[in-house]
Parts: C-alpha cells; sequence; structure tokens
C-alpha cells in the first residue's frame, strides 16, 4: 500500500513538472495553434493528476469530476478554439508586449517568487503536496502573465484558462479537489464563459478587423 | 422550501419571456414577475424578522438579515427596472434601435441576471456563492454589448475579462478557506457551508484565512468596483442599455460587496477584526479618492454617474471597516440608499440619452425645459447622492462619519477627515456638471414631453423611497440593520 503511494505520488510529481513545462512553452511560442496544443496537453495532465488522486484517495466524486474535465477541458474548449482560429483565419503569429526570451526569464522569476512564498503557507502531511502548491500557484500566475504581456484576443482567453488550471490543481493538491457540487458549478461556469468569449473574438474581428486588444481604444477619459 | 420560491419566479419570467415575440405582451410579464418577486421578497422579509435565519433544502440556502437585505434592494431595482425597460424598450424599438426578436433575449437575459442575483444573497455555499458571482459576469455580458457597436463590444469584452480574471484570484481565497476548514470539521462534505464555518471559524489557519481574505477581497473586489480594480466599471455602466446600468451600479456591486462582508466576518472571527477592517478602510478610501478626479472632469454623463458608483462602494467598505455601531449601520443603510438613488439617476440619464441622443454633457442643455419631470427628479437625485442634507445619502453618509469621529481611533478619524475634504470635492464635480445640463437653454430644437409612463412610474416609484429614508426608517428596516450589525459583530 505505501508502496503503491510513493509510486502515486512520483507519478503526480512528474506530471506536474509537466504542466509547468507546457505553461513555459506558451508563453515563449507564438503560434496559436500550437498554444492550443499545448493546452490541451496541460489538459490532459491535470486529468491524469486527478484520475491517480481519486484511485489512492478512494473518494469517488473524483472520478465524476475527472470525467468531466477529460471531456471539457481535452476535447470541448480546445475543439472550440481551434474552430474560431480555422473561422476567423488568423494567419500571422501573435505580438508580445516584450519580446519572447525575456518573458522567459521573467517567467523564470514568476516561477521563483510562487516557489519561495509558499513554502511555509501550508504544512502537509503528505510530502509530494509539497510541491504541487508552488506549480498550482506558478501556473495561475503564469497564466495571469501571459494574459499581460499578450495583447491578441485568444491568447488571453488561454492566458484565462491557464489561470483557472492552476487553480483547479491548487484545490486537487491542498484538499483533493472542492467538493463535487462546486467542481460542476465551475466546470459549468468555465464553458459558458469560454463560449461568450469566442463568441467576442468573432464579433471583434468583424468590426475592428483585428484581434489586437490594443485597438480597443473608443472608451477613454 | 420558501427560499426556493423567491428563485423559481425570475426563472419562470425569463423562460416565459424567451418565447415571447410581442413586446407589448413581454413587458407585462416582466413586469408582473419582478413585481410578484418583490411581494414575495416583504414575506420573506417578516419570516426573518421572526426567525432570525433561515437554512433550508438540506443547509443548501441559508438567509438572514444580511441577506434579505440584499435580496430586497434586488427586488425593489428589479421591478423599477422592468418597469422602466417597458417605456425605454418601447421607445428603442419605435426609433428602429434594436428589433422585437432582440428585445427577447433582453428580458430573458434580465431576469436571469436577477435570479443570479438573488442566488449569491441566499446560497449557503461559499463554493456555490462563488459560481453564481460568475454567473452574474456571464448573464450580463451580452447586456454590456446589447448594441453591438464597436464602443459596446469593447465594454463587453473588457468586462468579462476583468472580470473573470478577478473572480479566478478570488477562487483562490476559497480553495484555502476550504483547506482549512477540512481538517476543522468533521463533515467534509458541508466545509464550505458558511452556517458551519461559522461556528469554527476561530480554529482556522490564522495565516492562510488572512491569505484568503486578500484573494476574496482583490477577487470579489474587482466586481464590486473597488480601486484599483475598478477599470472595467465606468465602461460596462456607461455602455450597457440605461435600465441594465441601474440594475449595475445599484445592486450588483452590492451583491459583490455582500460577499465581501461574509468573509469579512469569518476572518474577523479567526484573526481579530483589525486586519479585514484595515484592508477594506484602505481599498474604500482609494475608491473614493481615485473618482474625484474622474468626477471633475467628466464629459459623459453616464460615466460620470458611473464613478460616482465606484465612490459609494469606497464608501460603504469605509464604513463596514470603521467597524462601530453607527458606522456599520450607515454602511448599511448606505447600499440601500445608494442603491435606489444611484437606480434613479440613471433612469433619468436613460431618458435624457433617448431624448437627446448624446451621452455628451456639453450637448445636454435645458432638461428641466424639455423634459420637466425628468428635470425635476434628476435634481432631487442629484442633491441625494451628493449627500445634501435632508435626503437619504445624507442620513447614511452621516452615520458613517459620526461612527468614524467617535470612535476615538487617530487612525480611523485622519481617514474619516480625508473623506469629508473627498465627499465635498465630489460634491462640487456633480453639481458643477449636472448643473449646466439641467438648467440652460436647450442648444437644438428638441420636443418637450416625457418618454414614456411607464418610466415616469418606474421614477416616482424609486423616488418614494429616497424622500423615504430620508425623513423615517422604518421599523422593519432599522430591525433588519440592528440584526445585521449583530452579524457582522458575530454575537448572533
Amino acid at each position: 500500500m505505501t508502496q503503491q503511494i510513493i509510486v502515486n505520488s512520483r507519478a503526480i510529481d512528474i506530471l506536474a513538472v509537466l504542466m509547468l513545462i507546457t505553461t513555459i512553452i506558451l508563453i515563449g511560442t507564438s503560434r496559436l495553434k500550437t498554444c492550443i496544443w499545448v493546452y490541451a496537453f496541460r489538459s490532459f495532465a491535470l486529468t491524469l493528476v486527478s484520475g491517480l488522486i481519486a484511485s489512492f484517495s478512494g473518494i469517488h466524486h473524483i472520478y465524476i469530476t475527472t470525467a468531466i474535465s477529460l471531456a471539457l477541458k481535452v476535447i470541448v474548449i480546445p475543439g472550440f478554439l481551434f474552430h474560431i482560429v480555422r473561422k476567423i483565419n488568423i494567419k500571422k503569429g501573435q505580438e508580445s508586449l516584450i519580446n519572447y526570451t525575456f518573458s522567459l526569464l521573467l517567467a523564470c522569476g514568476i516561477i521563483l517568487i510562487a516557489f519561495y512564498s509558499t513554502q511555509n503557507v501550508i504544512q502537509f502531511e503528505n510530502t509530494f503536496m509539497r510541491h504541487c502548491l508552488p506549480i498550482a500557484l506558478s501556473i495561475t500566475l503564469l497564466g495571469f502573465f501571459v494574459m499581460i504581456i499578450r495583447k491578441q484576443a485568444i491568447a488571453q482567453i488561454l492566458g484565462l484558462i491557464t489561470m483557472e488550471d492552476g487553480m483547479f490543481f491548487a484545490a486537487l493538491s491542498t484538499s483533493y479537489g472542492m467538493p463535487l457540487i462546486v467542481e460542476l458549478g465551475l466546470f459549468f461556469d468555465i464553458m459558458v464563459s469560454v463560449i461568450i468569449m469566442g463568441i467576442y473574438v468573432y464579433r471583434i474581428k468583424e468590426s475592428f478587423n483585428t484581434l489586437d486588444t490594443d485597438f480597443l481604444k473608443e472608451l477613454k477619459e | 422550501m420558501i427560499i426556493l420560491f423567491l428563485l423559481i419566479i425570475p426563472v419562470v419570467t425569463a423562460s416565459i419571456c424567451v418565447f415571447i415575440k410581442k413586446h407589448h405582451v413581454s413587458k407585462y410579464i416582466s413586469i408582473a414577475g419582478s413585481f410578484i418577486a418583490l411581494i414575495y421578497n416583504i414575506y420573506l422579509n417578516y419570516n426573518i424578522y421572526t426567525y432570525h435565519s433561515i437554512l433550508g433544502f438540506n443547509n443548501f440556502f441559508y438567509v438572514d438579515a444580511l441577506s434579505i437585505l440584499t435580496t430586497q434592494i434586488v427586488t425593489i431595482v428589479a421591478f423599477a427596472a422592468a418597469l422602466y425597460s417597458a417605456g425605454y424598450m418601447e421607445a428603442e424599438l419605435h426609433d428602429g434601435v434594436i428589433s422585437e426578436k432582440k428585445l427577447q433575449w433582453y428580458y430573458f437575459l434580465f431576469h436571469m441576471f436577477i435570479f443570479t442575483m438573488l442566488l449569491v444573497c441566499v446560497i449557503n455555499n461559499l463554493g456555490v456563492m462563488w459560481v453564481a458571482i460568475e454567473g452574474t459576469t456571464l448573464a450580463t455580458t451580452f447586456l454590456v454589448g446589447f448594441y453591438n457597436k464597436k464602443q459596446h463590444q469593447e465594454a463587453a469584452w473588457k468586462y468579462i475579462i476583468l472580470c473573470s480574471v478577478g473572480i479566478t484570484l478570488a477562487l483562490f481565497g476559497i480553495i484555502l478557506t476550504y483547506h482549512s476548514a477540512k481538517g476543522v470539521l468533521e463533515e467534509v462534505g458541508y466545509a464550505l457551508n458558511w452556517s458551519d464555518l461559522r461556528a469554527v471559524a476561530d480554529k482556522f489557519e490564522p495565516h492562510l484565512m488572512k491569505l484568503a481574505f486578500l484573494f476574496v477581497l482583490v477577487g470579489y473586489g474587482t466586481k464590486a468596483g473597488l480601486a484599483p480594480m475598478h477599470t472595467w466599471l465606468p465602461d460596462a455602466h456607461s455602455q450597457a442599455p440605461s435600465p441594465i446600468s441601474a440594475l449595475f451600479s445599484g445592486v450588483l456591486i452590492n451583491c459583490s460587496m455582500y460577499g465581501i462582508i461574509r468573509y469579512h466576518i469569518l476572518t474577523s472571527k479567526c484573526v481579530g477584526s483589525e486586519y479585514s477592517c484595515t484592508l477594506l478602510m484602505i481599498f474604500g478610501l482609494v475608491s473614493v479618492i481615485v473618482s474625484i478626479p474622474f468626477i471633475l472632469i467628466q464629459k459623459d454623463y453616464k460615466r460620470l454617474l458611473a464613478f460616482s458608483s465606484v465612490e459609494h462602494i469606497g464608501f460603504v467598505a469605509l464604513g463596514i471597516g470603521f467597524g462601530g455601531m453607527y458606522s456599520v449601520y450607515g454602511a448599511v443603510l448606505h447600499t440601500f440608499n445608494h442603491a435606489v438613488a444611484k437606480a434613479l439617476l440613471f433612469f433619468c440619464a436613460g431618458n435624457i440619452f433617448l431624448k437627446y441622443k448624446t451621452t455628451e454633457m456639453e450637448n445636454v442643455k435645458g432638461i428641466i425645459k424639455t423634459l420637466p419631470v425628468t428635470g425635476t427628479i434628476l435634481a432631487i437625485g442629484v442633491l441625494a447622492i451628493t449627500g445634501t442634507p435632508p435626503f437619504n445619502i445624507f442620513v447614511s453618509e452621516f452615520l458613517v462619519l459620526a461612527g468614524g469621529f467617535a470612535s476615538g481611533n487617530p487612525f480611523i478619524i485622519t481617514f474619516s477627515s480625508v473623506l469629508i475634504v473627498c465627499i465635498t470635492l465630489i460634491f462640487i464635480g456633480f453639481i458643477y456638471n449636472m448643473y449646466r445640463m439641467i438648467f440652460g437653454t436647450p442648444t437644438m430644437d428638441i420636443p418637450k414631453g416625457e418618454t414614456s409612463k411607464f418610466t415616469t412610474a418606474a421614477m416616482l416609484f424609486l423616488l418614494f423611497f429616497v424622500m423615504i429614508i430620508s425623513f423615517y426608517v422604518p421599523p422593519l428596516l432599522r430591525e433588519v440593520l440592528r440584526d445585521i450589525y449583530d452579524i457582522i459583530r458575530n454575537v448572533q
């Protein structure tokens, strides 16, 4: 049994690191399609983590959220984003406020801050969770960072759902996920918000003829 | 069960409205639905008066005086807005700005918006409360972008992105709370229920709760419009159709404030009230100060009203932060007063927009001549919102400040003094801008006459509340306010 837990926690560690690496790739890539693939891959890793936690904690409702997460985050949302990218036919890569090399450097700084600040926040019984909370916080902050440096509408959506992934991971690693009803509500909210944002991406493209949110300058003092 | 019924009313109204094509039918259904909700809420008020708190539906709902006051504000303003929408949208339809098909969606989203706001107030589970607050964003994004021109799309995009980011941060606070509650409560399934959390909040880990409160304050504060997270607010509030602006400024920010107050109570019980009170005071004062320059130099009257909402929500945060009996009583009364007065002003703004077809203040002159009723009500509303005696906002602002000065704490007294200077400056800005709009001679040739009976009725309905609180706080409301003070102090 203990053997099992050690194997599991190793696996979760590896998956957590994979999630972090994919988030860094998201910052270093300009092609939108690659970014969406990366997002789908990270969501898959998150789903695996949630499945593993379900299997060794024996809490049944985590299986349900794992299944929904697989359907929604790995298949539906990336599919929807691909659909938008194809429909509005974006060719050129996205502009970043800061150049890619420098933003990777800043990303490293953010990860360091996340690790440093969560070191003593929570005293954990299981050792593996100690690595997971800083990674969850890093993913959330990196998502936020993406929203700040990328001015392109779809990249901002990607940043937002990255933040939400980080939150899911934080919930999983600190307390085996939230109660079922809250998780269901979260999934519903994420799905609806991505759809609404998708619709607005389409409308903004129609009327502004660009997706660069820097051009949104009608409303100012 | 009695609480569930309150939530069913707007959902049923919404689902009927979405199927009715003719506006002259759907407007009556919408008015009737919101009227039933208003009456039902008054009935619930008496229940709370007797039992103090109601737990229902397997502990899913929890209603106490704080929730009932917020739902009461929601239903009052919602009824007025439904009444106003009937006249406003009729005029828009007549001008050919919108189609009847779009109005079906308008009424559907309108009532779903009411539903999500009521849900925020009656829910027991803090996680589901988060879901409901995000739900208010989702229900209203299309209402912000309703006219679908460039500036509306921009406002809607800013609104959904900024509010979603903010609220995601609040989720982290809830996760931390859940984590610390799991260690204390035996029944883990209830670990996010407010009624259970409150009993054991003093056993939580203090530094976790501090962190959680900070995240929740920033997250829900974004939705409430506390500076410096308020940047979406003037855009969204000014671009939405006027009845929706009234709901935004009047009640939506109160619903987010309600979430913050719930967390404030938990945190106070865990680490003592000083920490959360200080944070609330700082955010509150920053909001009031930030709004001043924008009110003084404003060119657009709907944005002027929106920035005034930033000021007033800051004022409420300050009042809660001061923490004395008078301040808290005044701050909670202020949420009510601000809701009715600001909704009233947005209704006036809607009438002006329909008449003058512009939101630029310099193009609007002589409202009192072209729109006699609106002009008079606008003058009263402006005096009320700036806190001129004897109107209702003066009463609540006076209570908050009196409580601040009486506290004896030098820190709070400094805050109160700064606050007095701020509201004086805001008063000057408001009167200067509005005086030129209300009086003076109309520059263009504009026919005289009010928009419609519905809009006038809606304004008179809210004016009634503004006037009544100015002179007399009804005993039922007084009881509710006293109850809320006890809840915030954690004695009940």
